[in-house]
């Protein structure tokens, strides 16, 4: 079917072997193809020889046949296992792998080569080469993440050496805060101490107080009443000054007494059930004519049903303290109001109202302090030792209740007791 | 930096004057053996590789300076420091052409003249300038080239050429290909069938001669002829030689092609 007539090739065993067989001269000339070759292509013989080989080939491959393949022949006169990727006649891509020698053969420099097909070993190849592309790609990702991960490992480093840093400030701080607590301590303990000590001296002085002052109230009623002669107008109204004055300074021992009393943890309380409501009333009596005095209305709204667990007594004195307070720090014409409620979680709350001159903020705290009043002025207006609101937060402390202060200067002050709910 | 050793330097020859010998992509200095004999007795011949070329010092090959032709023509001027070369006869094939422009382009008083063998300014075309190829053909010669490395190169030849007790092999892949680093010479064909030096030819003050091959798919006439137009001071010589390298092929006609040049004054 080939015309074999220029063809040395044609017809003999070479011409169907089971490869591709071309050879061409230096300049590139074809001059002999076998049929195989010619079947791969899908040329006529007589389309391919006389030709330049680099028709026969796809042009990256012509690129390389100049650059590599014929240097190579040049050079070493042979090249082995070349991959060349000839171009069909139908312009398909055929892979091939071409062994070649260049030899002086007929009078000139030939070079002649064997072309095996490859498709099987090609697929492989690509697969390999796109493995390999992909396993680079993927160990540039992983070195870059690496990186990353360094970087970020030296950042965190230097966060933890700073943390480090930080936290031995910390140390120190917190070493210096142990060290202040320890000497806090101990101050507060010599404190307690010195004040134990002072509610004891207290306690004992009030009693030694209270002996003579008795003695004193003792002699006064026996002169006046005549036990040694009958007295005159005048001696009876001086007798009336030392025993007022008596009652007075027997007063302000007691409250001493009382205070000293509770600081030493001296004091026991009778705890029962207590209807506020009766509270109130047997209290509200000892301060009336104290608050007719000065024209003030009282407003009581206690529930009948709510009872209180507490001290009677200490209740009594806790709310005869601030009822005498109220009357005491509000002016003419002013309202003393006295609520009770439930509070919250079983404690009940007592509320005394007045429309006094008030407490200023900074001081509502120390009012409850022992010796306060709220300010000088207030405290000639007002007799008292300045201990009663401070014993009467200890006794509602020591009755699991407390004692809570608001005001408004020149509005008026709020004394919430809250005892637990009978 | 011993740059002797490092490009694998060769001088030999009996005259003063030297002529440094630049390989093209693909290849290294053995490229020239066809026609050095005709110029040892006149002139000092100065070979080289490049760096990741032949036996160069694959060591000293960084990926980034080799990234562009700017890289390889600083081989060119590390040589020429080493040597201490003046008066240089620079004759570069392929894309060392453009690499001596470069090399010219920045230190024009270390050489006499330009000898370029099959040059081009860029091989893409870029309408409508022509450089022969589509970016596309391109890729398929770096396809091409990756699968003659995957074979051997790419995954056994490292092996083997640290086998020391097999030296042969290695020597045997040397004989095959000139570079053998497929990394590398990937990296040497981008910065070659990329490049654009259109701008650099037009600042040549060297006077140069460009040797133009008949049927030379590499560097087409129309190429050759672009070069001469805007290149100054160059001389256009049409050598009767097809293919792209006529050092081997047609030695002869190359060896007179330089040699009648060289005893031509230099263009204006």
């Amino acid at each position: 079917m080939h015309d074999g007539a220029h063809d040395p090739i044609a017809g003999t065993l070479l011409d169907d072997a089971p490869c591709g067989y071309v050879v061409f001269a230096d300049d590139g000339t074809i001059r002999a193809a076998n049929a195989t070759l010619l079947d791969m292509l899908g040329y006529a013989r007589d389309e391919l020889v006389g030709r330049h080989v680099e028709s026969m080939l796809t042009v990256g491959a012509r690129i390389f046949y100049q650059t590599h393949f014929f240097p190579l022949l040049r050079l070493h006169a042979r090249a082995e296992e070349i991959f060349l990727l000839l171009r069909a006649r139908d312009g398909t891509d055929v892979g091939t792998l071409v062994n070649a020698v260049r030899r002086e053969r007929d009078g000139e420099w030939r070079t002649e080569c064997v072309l095996l097909r490859i498709v099987e070993r090609r697929k492989f190849e690509d697969a390999l080469l796109r493995a390999k592309k992909e396993a680079e790609a993927a160990n540039a990702a992983l070195v870059a993440s690496q990186e990353q991960l360094e970087e970020q490992a030296v950042e965190l480093e230097a966060q933890a050496t700073e943390l480090e840093a930080q936290s031995e400030e910390l140390r120190t701080i917190n070493e210096e805060l142990m060290e202040r607590g320890v000497e806090l301590e101990e101050a507060r303990a010599a404190a307690e101490r010195a004040n134990r000590a002072k509610s004891e001296f207290l306690a004992t002085m009030s009693h030694e107080l209270r002996t003579p002052l008795n003695a004193i109230a003792g002699y006064v009623q026996i002169l006046e009443l005549g036990v040694h002669g009958p007295i005159t107008t005048a001696q009876q109204e001086t007798l009336g000054r030392i025993e007022r004055s008596q009652r007075h300074l027997l007063r302000l021992i007691n409250d001493v007494l009382n205070l000293a009393r509770i600081e030493a943890g001296r004091v026991e309380y009778r705890i029962e059930r207590i209807s506020v409501t009766d509270l109130v009333e047997s209290v509200l009596p000892m301060v009336e004519p104290q608050m007719a005095a000065r024209r003030l209305r009282s407003f009581v709204r206690v529930p009948g049903t709510l009872d209180v667990r507490a001290d009677r007594e200490k209740t009594e004195q806790i709310l005869l303290n601030l009822l005498s307070n109220a009357a005491k720090f509000t002016p003419p014409d002013g309202t003393i109001r006295i609520v009770a409620s439930p509070y919250d979680d079983g404690r009940v709350a007592v509320r005394v109202e007045d429309t006094g001159i008030g407490i200023p903020p900074e001081k509502l705290t120390s009012v409850f302090e022992p010796f306060v009043q709220v300010d000088a002025s207030s405290s000639r207006r007002a007799q008292g030792t300045g201990l009663g609101l401070s014993i009467s937060r200890d006794l509602a402390r020591g009755m699991k209740g407390d004692l809570t202060a608001e005001s408004v200067v020149d509005v008026g002050s709020t004394f919430t007791l809250l005892l637990p709910a009978g | 930096m011993d740059v002797l050793a490092r490009n694998n330097v060769k001088v030999f020859g009996r005259g003063t004057q030297p002529m440094l010998f630049a390989h093209g992509f693909g290849c290294d200095q053995n490229m020239w053996r066809f026609v050095t004999p005709a110029f040892e007795a006149d002139y000092r011949i100065v070979l080289f590789d490049y760096v990741g070329s032949g036996k160069s010092d694959l060591d000293a090959y960084d990926a980034h300076r080799y990234a562009t032709l700017d890289g390889y023509a600083q081989d060119v001027l590390d040589v020429v420091h080493a040597l201490d070369l003046h008066d240089v006869i620079f004759v570069g094939h392929s894309v060392s052409g453009m690499v001596g422009v470069l090399a010219a382009n920045r230190e024009p008083d270390r050489f006499a003249r330009l000898v370029l063998v099959g040059p081009s300014p860029r091989y893409v075309n870029d309408p409508p300038y022509v450089g022969g190829f589509e970016r596309g053909e391109i890729d398929g010669l770096l396809e091409t080239m990756e699968k003659n490395y995957i074979g051997w190169a790419n995954f056994l030849a490292p092996a083997i050429m640290k086998n020391p007790d097999r030296p042969e092999l290695g020597q045997e892949l040397e004989a095959s290909f000139c570079s053998t680093d497929p990394v590398i010479a990937r990296n040497f064909a981008e910065a070659t069938f990329f490049a654009d030096n259109r701008a650099d030819v037009r600042e040549v003050q060297v006077p140069s001669l460009i040797l133009q091959c008949s049927e030379d798919i590499i560097a087409p006439t129309v190429v050759g002829e672009y070069l001469h137009r805007e290149m100054p001071r160059s001389t256009f010589r049409q050598l009767r030689a097809t293919g792209h390298c006529p050092h081997m092929s047609h030695p002869e006609e190359t060896i007179a092609a330089i040699e009648e040049y060289l005893r031509q004054p230099a263009a204006a």
